[in-house]
């Protein structure tokens, strides 16, 4: 089976939101709608004070409460992991927003542009079917469709791989097959030392965070 | 907007989302109460119209809310896991059962109660599912809005009631059990929240539920008081009358500002912070 | 989606909004709308950034149809300018506007180019620490064939950021900027560089892997910025007294570990360390060559530095027979003369600067001072070495870096010597893994570093140092910045105008200092990429000044507040509309190190908007109406388009008597890039470039490094001990007081050999008293940092840099310790006054734990109030607080971004 997962190594993630403004570019969400985003934690009390950047979005999770809870079935979930919305049969109640314990959902009421009135590259990119209607990061399905289709790896190509990747300056973000334990991802998650967001809630996130290397010892920090 | 690592308030529900928990609360559990309190004739007939007005009152906000309401009939598309599509099923035969009890036929009235308890569970079900608002997705949530809607339906015929001069003692004792069944699952669900919200969240949860513990414990001292005072009949009317607001009321408020004050999502966290060259 | 036929192209640019590029892209466009910025991942195998821009890059599609942008060229009506004076401004033809400016530019020609006080009378500002030299096509041939142009009213490059490590960062090893070898490095002590927001690109994606490798980077700086964030170790420093903390390092070195824990080769045969001082503090020489001594162990004699065989003792006193040479030739002392090698008087100078003493002036614990220097000659590997291009060269994985107001202002002569000292030490300066160079900008030829290592005096490289002697010293600059004549060490080449005090010449209009020519107003002013009115100090006085240049051309992206002031507004085509071709790669600036080097192509992605037009076109209208067509062609034939276009490889000559069109002079740049890059094998013209956007060749690994230059080249480091520039301060002070000029005093003690801690905060606090007000009573260090999203190319006006930018915090405020503003009773959120004796701004608070309780930051440079969308930022500046003065200038010209404030909350709804 495939397993499409997204890796956010934290230790090389600098904060700069390349990834938040290419996935804007890519998918030409409207003003605030950020489907990929990294926030800015701080922990701690000076002058022992940590701070990380921590990329968020869909996790496309294996339980999805966002499914669970759309009342059109307009959020399903691919046999590969990845949870679409169909806006065409979505309502816009915004059950599955408040749903998402990652917040990675958005529904712009009506159609906005970065200066009011809207520019060239926003016409012509316009969606009416995404206005009033629940949107998130699709993982770039249809990027990874069409290389699929053309024999490329998702993950590995770049024509076939999310965009937020391919923009990454710091390589923090990977790509890949969960399910197949060559691939980029499944390499990274055995040799590093890995979570997942809010993993109690028994979500099953597709989104794995890197903090270090693989190591048996004990004596690494804890958050408390 | 700031999406920090804090957590903050949602904004996806507002005031409309929050009126279809007080109008359909209040308007299922009135219809609960008004059934179960065996109201005759044109008081039988205000209550019952009284409920379906809020219960449609509060659907109509709903639509109000959708981004696409010329859509809306695709609500009941995944009765499967979604609440909301069972609510959304159900409350046509609310109010179609409702409307025949309104024209007379009795046996609608107990069918109308129990789709309106159906209903008003449809809708605790409903918030306690959405995973992403940790106060609302406690457990005790649903038992919570189940008895607040209850309650809300018992204040309401109790503002009504005694104009009609219909009011038993079993019922007014009824009254006093919902608000202090409120009371106490409203403290319980405070405690378990206390243990696993942050500081902002708490503060916002703590004030909703000065709302509606204002709205059990007036009303109950009120309860009290007629009972164990000698009043005229039109003075304890009025206080009848006042303590039922009251509980309609805080049963509102808390809702309310449940939905659109003290629904804060729980933000992001993380179990173990990145090394950064070398381990500290 | 219906199935219309849609034309789509992936057109490739580079990026150089920014000095950490240039970086590549492709802009997507369909049906001639440019959408999507993407990496161009063709350019992957030769970037050092996987052929990837930073966020910043993904705003130029907003740039480029931003509904706020001047479209056409205008001219103010009103003549009254001012900061509450509407400029007037009307749509006027591009006719009417090269009319005006050839107008004025020849009643300069025909009354001479130098006014009487001798400075030019036509100014070009670019700002953009060169950057804006990218995209404006070949406007440098025309200042070229105008003759002289004062580029030196700043607008903050330089002076406010990494000034004294430019100047001497150059001199000591080539290193205009430094770098550590982050590939290799193993531990980075970094004191305020902040390389995750600065770095761009190459910085990001180096540090990224250093860090995924096992680097140890500590972070030493008042707050915890981006950078911080991502190190093993913050240390929250005092502002100001880095030098105190890196004396405390050079210290343990020095006087708590073994001497043969240090590089003592390196330091005996490749820097001045053995060199014999004299009684006056000057080298003691040998009488008939004037070489400096050294006392050779075998012969135990002193000998020439650089006799054959010499074994240098590094430590030591020895009486020799020498002759001490001090400033203007002057035979201080001749005969038998004591003298000690450098290495000893260094030794004994770092005596008393402890960690113990350095504790209570930067507020570091001695203890973490002392195990940060066991840490940083624990990982140097001294002794070690490492094949590179099949050369072994030393392997020294340790370096320092400094940043922005820690090396410039004054301090940062003390932490650039520092920080070079503590690299000379294990043997770290200029070699694999160590602390580098990146580029030249004051030597020639920039383009090839390692040809500027050439031999000068005493066994040092040469520098161009400007002259102090008697004869050639000159009170009369030629230009309003005065650099020539106050800072030897900005020598003087093409961008030394932009690397003196730029700050002067807005100081000097209304008072110029004894001693030197009345500063005049410019009669016309070109101004392109910059807005001084928002990034230098003292912003308000500073647009009231630019009110007065009687004719100022403002290339407008759109308006702006320094535009404001302006008589023309030309709008030039922007970044994804204009042509020109670039280097890349080799080594520059701040990481951009490669393994390639060559030319990449910007190119028009979309139609030019409105009537917008190439610089290159704009340039050869100017030069036509001003009669320098000649000249202009003669000056791109001769490299101002990037490569001299007549080489061994070629000749692609243009015609000096014929005008050519903007495509038809890129397409002869192209043609000689091409043969460079290909060593005479193609001469590929604009259509390849198009369509393949860069091109390159090799560059050595081994080039990276300095040292096997100088070591073929038989030249040493000039560390630790500066006595040529103690000379030439010495000189600069004779020629000063001689022509009674005594107001650069202070300035002139900086010229010290060995030099000394002084209390540097004290100078900053010292302002409080000057203006008024009382030390204690603005308690808080006013400090900036970089905001990568934000940083040049206009960014403040893109919504989207502000969308993303608003995710990182401190964005939208100023930055207050959580403890400090409990007291003040300050939240997060509230509106706050920052606050000197003499100006105040508001903001709000952003209440924060990572920073010290005594400091407060202010991200960024905002306060606009013309630029659309930035004026609605509400958020403050530290240039409207801080003042522009000489008392703040040190010797190389530069002062910091620095301001000692109080804080309080603010009265909500009060502007």
């Amino acid at each position: 089976m495939t397993r499409w997962a997204m890796v956010a190594d934290l230790r090389r993630c600098v904060g700069c939101q390349t990834c938040t403004a290419s996935c804007r570019h890519a998918n030409a969400t409207p003003p605030g709608v950020q489907w990929r985003r990294v926030i800015d934690m701080e922990f701690g009390e000076y002058p022992d004070v940590q701070r990380a950047f921590v990329p968020v979005g869909c996790q496309h999770c294996t339980d999805p409460p966002c499914l669970t809870v759309c009342p059109t079935t307009a959020t399903k979930q691919r046999a590969d992991g990845i949870v679409t919305i169909d806006y065409d049969l979505c309502i816009g109640c915004a059950y599955c927003a408040v749903a998402c314990p990652y917040q990675a959902r958005y529904k712009a009421p009506r159609a906005t542009f970065a200066y009011g009135k809207a520019t060239a590259p926003e016409t012509a990119r316009h969606d009416e079917a995404s206005i009033a209607v629940a949107t998130k990061c699709t993982f770039c399905v249809d990027r990874i469709d069409s290389g699929l289709a053309q024999g490329l790896v998702p993950g590995v190509d770049p024509e076939a791989t999310p965009a937020c990747v391919n923009a990454c300056i710091s390589q923090a973000l990977a790509f890949g097959d969960a399910d197949d334990p060559a691939s980029n991802v499944s390499r990274l998650l055995a040799s590093h030392q890995h979570f997942r967001m809010h993993e109690e809630l028994g979500t099953g996130p597709g989104f794995h965070y890197l903090w270090d290397v693989a190591d048996d010892d004990a004596g690494v920090e804890k958050v408390s | 907007m700031s999406f920090g690592p804090n957590p903050w308030q949602q904004t996806s529900w507002d005031a409309r989302a929050a009126g279809n928990f007080i109008g359909g609360g209040a308007g299922s559990g009135l219809l609960v109460f008004s059934a179960v309190s065996g109201a005759q004739g044109s008081l039988r007939a205000v209550l019952i119209a009284l409920a379906l007005g809020l219960v449609a009152l509060g659907l109509l906000c709903v639509l109000a809310e959708l981004g696409r309401p010329w859509r809306s009939m695709n609500v009941i598309f995944n009765p499967r896991t979604s609440w909301m599509s069972r609510e959304a099923a159900l409350a046509p035969l609310l109010l179609g059962s409702g409307a025949l009890a309104l024209f007379g036929v009795a046996a609608a009235v107990p069918l109308a109660a129990f789709l309106a308890l159906g209903f008003l569970y449809c809708q605790a079900r409903i918030v306690q599912a959405a995973k992403g608002i940790p106060a609302w997705r406690d457990l005790l949530t649903v038992p919570l809005l189940i008895v607040t809607g209850l309650t809300e339906g018992a204040g309401l015929f109790w503002l009504i009631a005694p104009s009609w001069g219909q009011r038993t003692l079993a019922l007014w004792l009824a009254f006093g059990v919902l608000l202090v069944l409120r009371f106490v699952l409203g403290v319980l669900w405070f405690r378990r929240l206390a243990r696993s919200l942050q500081p902002r969240p708490l503060q916002a949860v703590n004030r909703a539920g000065h709302a509606l513990n204002a709205g059990s414990l007036l009303p109950l001292v009120i309860v009290l008081g007629v009972l164990a005072t000698p009043l005229t009949p039109g003075w304890s009317a009025a206080l009848q009358a006042l303590a039922g607001a009251v509980a309609v009321l805080g049963g509102a408020a808390f809702k309310f500002m449940l939905i659109t004050r003290a629904g804060f999502n729980q933000g992001f966290a993380l179990p173990h912070l990145p090394v950064r060259g070398v381990r500290r | 989606m219906t199935a219309t036929s849609v034309r789509t192209e992936r057109v490739p640019t580079y990026c150089y909004q920014c000095v950490a590029g240039p970086d590549l892209l492709t802009v997507k466009v369909v049906d001639g709308v440019a959408t999507e910025v993407e990496p161009n991942f063709c350019a992957a195998g030769v970037h050092p950034g996987g052929g990837k821009v930073c966020v910043k890059a993904y705003g130029l599609v907003q740039k480029t149809y931003n509904p706020n942008r001047v479209l056409t060229p205008m001219k103010r009506t009103n003549p009254m300018k001012g900061r509450d004076q509407d400029p007037g401004f009307v749509p006027i033809s591009w006719d009417e506007a090269f009319e005006l400016i050839a107008a004025r530019l020849n009643i300069v020609r025909a009354e001479g180019l130098t006014d009487a006080s001798g400075y030019p009378r036509v100014a070009a500002s670019f700002g953009g620490a060169g950057t804006p030299q990218s995209y404006m096509g070949t406007f440098p041939a025309f200042l070229a064939a105008w003759g002289p142009i004062d580029m030196g009213f700043g607008s903050g490059q330089g002076v406010k950021c990494y000034h004294s490590e430019h100047l001497y960062g150059e001199f000591w090893h080539r290193a205009f900027i430094v770098t550590p070898d982050t590939p290799l490095c193993n531990y980075l002590i970094s004191c305020g560089s902040n390389i995750e927001a600065s770095g761009g690109v190459t910085g990001v994606w180096r540090h990224a892997n250093a860090r995924a490798r096992g680097m140890k980077r500590v972070q030493v700086e008042p707050h915890l910025s981006v950078t911080g964030a991502c190190s093993a170790q913050w240390v929250p420093i005092k502002p100001k007294t880095d030098a105190a903390f890196l004396y405390a390092l050079i210290h343990v070195l020095l006087h708590e570990l073994p001497r043969e824990r240090l590089d003592l080769p390196f330091l005996s045969q490749r820097t001045a360390s053995p060199y014999l001082v004299g009684p006056h503090g000057y080298y003691l020489r040998e009488r008939a060559t004037r070489k400096p001594l050294v006392w050779d162990v075998a012969s135990a004699t002193a000998r020439v530095h650089d006799s054959p065989g010499l074994q240098e003792v590094l430590e030591g006193s020895h009486e020799v027979d020498a002759i001490e040479i001090g400033p203007d030739g002057d035979v201080l002392a001749d005969g038998r003369l004591p003298g000690s090698t450098a290495f000893t008087r260094l030794v004994e100078h770092m005596r008393e600067y402890s960690p113990e003493w350095a504790q209570s002036i930067c507020d570091v614990p001695a203890a973490t001072m002392r195990k940060i220097a066991n840490e940083f000659i624990d990982h140097a590997c001294v002794g070690q070495t490492i094949d590179i291009d099949g050369q072994t060269m030393p392997y020294r994985p340790v370096a320092v870096t400094l940043g922005k107001t820690v090396n410039n202002g004054w301090g940062g002569f003390e932490c650039c010597w520092a920080r070079t000292v503590l690299a000379t030490l294990v043997g770290a300066l200029e070699v694999p893994g160590g602390t580098i160079g990146t580029t030249v900008r004051l030597t020639r030829p920039m383009s090839h570093r390692h040809e500027s290592v050439t031999a000068g005096p005493d066994g040092f490289m040469h520098f161009p140092l400007n002259p102090t002697d008697k004869a050639r010293w000159s009170p009369n600059p030629n230009i309003r910045n005065a650099y020539r004549t106050m800072v030897p060490l900005a020598a003087d080449g093409p961008w030394s105008q932009a690397l003196g005090p730029t700050h002067f010449s807005w100081l000097f209009l209304d008072e110029t200092p004894k001693g030197l020519p009345r500063v005049t107003l410019p009669e016309v002013w070109f101004v392109y990429r910059t807005n001084p009115a928002i990034s230098f100090w003292d912003t308000k006085a500073l647009g009231e000044k630019m009110a007065r240049f009687p004719f100022m051309v403002a290339f407008a992206y759109t308006k702006d507040e320094t535009n404001h002031f302006a008589d023309v507004l030309l709008p030039d085509a922007t970044d994804l509309e204009s042509l020109q071709l670039w280097r890349i790669g080799g080594t520059k600036y701040q990481e951009s190190f490669w393994d390639h080097e060559g030319f990449a192509l910007r190119q028009p992605a979309v139609a030019t908007h409105g009537q917008a037009r190439d610089f290159t076109d704009i340039a050869s209208e100017l030069a036509q109406r001003t009669d320098l067509s000649d000249k202009y062609v003669a000056a791109i034939n001769k490299g101002a388009g990037g490569v001299p276009l007549k080489g061994v490889h070629g000749d692609f000559s243009l015609d000096p008597q014929r005008r050519h069109s903007c495509e038809a002079i890129w397409d002869a740049v192209c043609r000689a890039a091409s043969a460079e890059v290909s060593d005479g094998a193609h001469s590929h013209g604009l259509e390849w470039w198009k369509a393949h956007g860069l091109a390159t060749k090799p560059y050595p690994r081994r080039d990276w490094y300095l040292l096997p230059t100088m070591i073929k080249r038989g030249l040493r480091f000039e560390l630790p001990y500066q006595e040529r520039l103690m000379r030439v301060g010495a000189e600069l002070g004779r020629r000063l007081h001689e022509h009674d000029m005594h107001w650069w005093d202070e300035q002139l003690k900086e010229y010290q050999a060995l030099p000394v801690w002084k209390d540097f905060p004290a100078l900053w606090e010292a302002i409080i008293g000057q203006t008024g007000g009382r030390s204690q009573d603005y308690p808080f260090w006013l400090l900036t940092a970089r905001s990568m999203q934000y940083a040049w190319g206009a960014n403040v006006g893109m919504q989207l840099m502000k969308e993303v930018a608003d995710n990182i915090t401190g964005h939208r405020g100023v930055i207050i310790n959580s403890k400090a503003a409990q007291q003040l009773g300050i939240a997060d959120g509230d509106a706050i006054e920052i606050a000197t004796p003499k100006r105040s701004v508001r903001g709000r608070a952003v209440v924060r734990q990572g920073i010290r309780p005594d400091t407060l930051l202010l991200i960024g440079q905002f306060d606009h109030w013309a630029t659309p969308l930035a004026s609605d930022f509400g958020v403050p500046s530290l240039n409207s607080l801080a003042t522009m003065s000489l008392a703040l200038t040190d010797a190389t010209g530069s002062g910091a971004d620095i301001v000692r404030v109080k804080i309080q909350r603010a009265k909500e709804g009060q502007s």
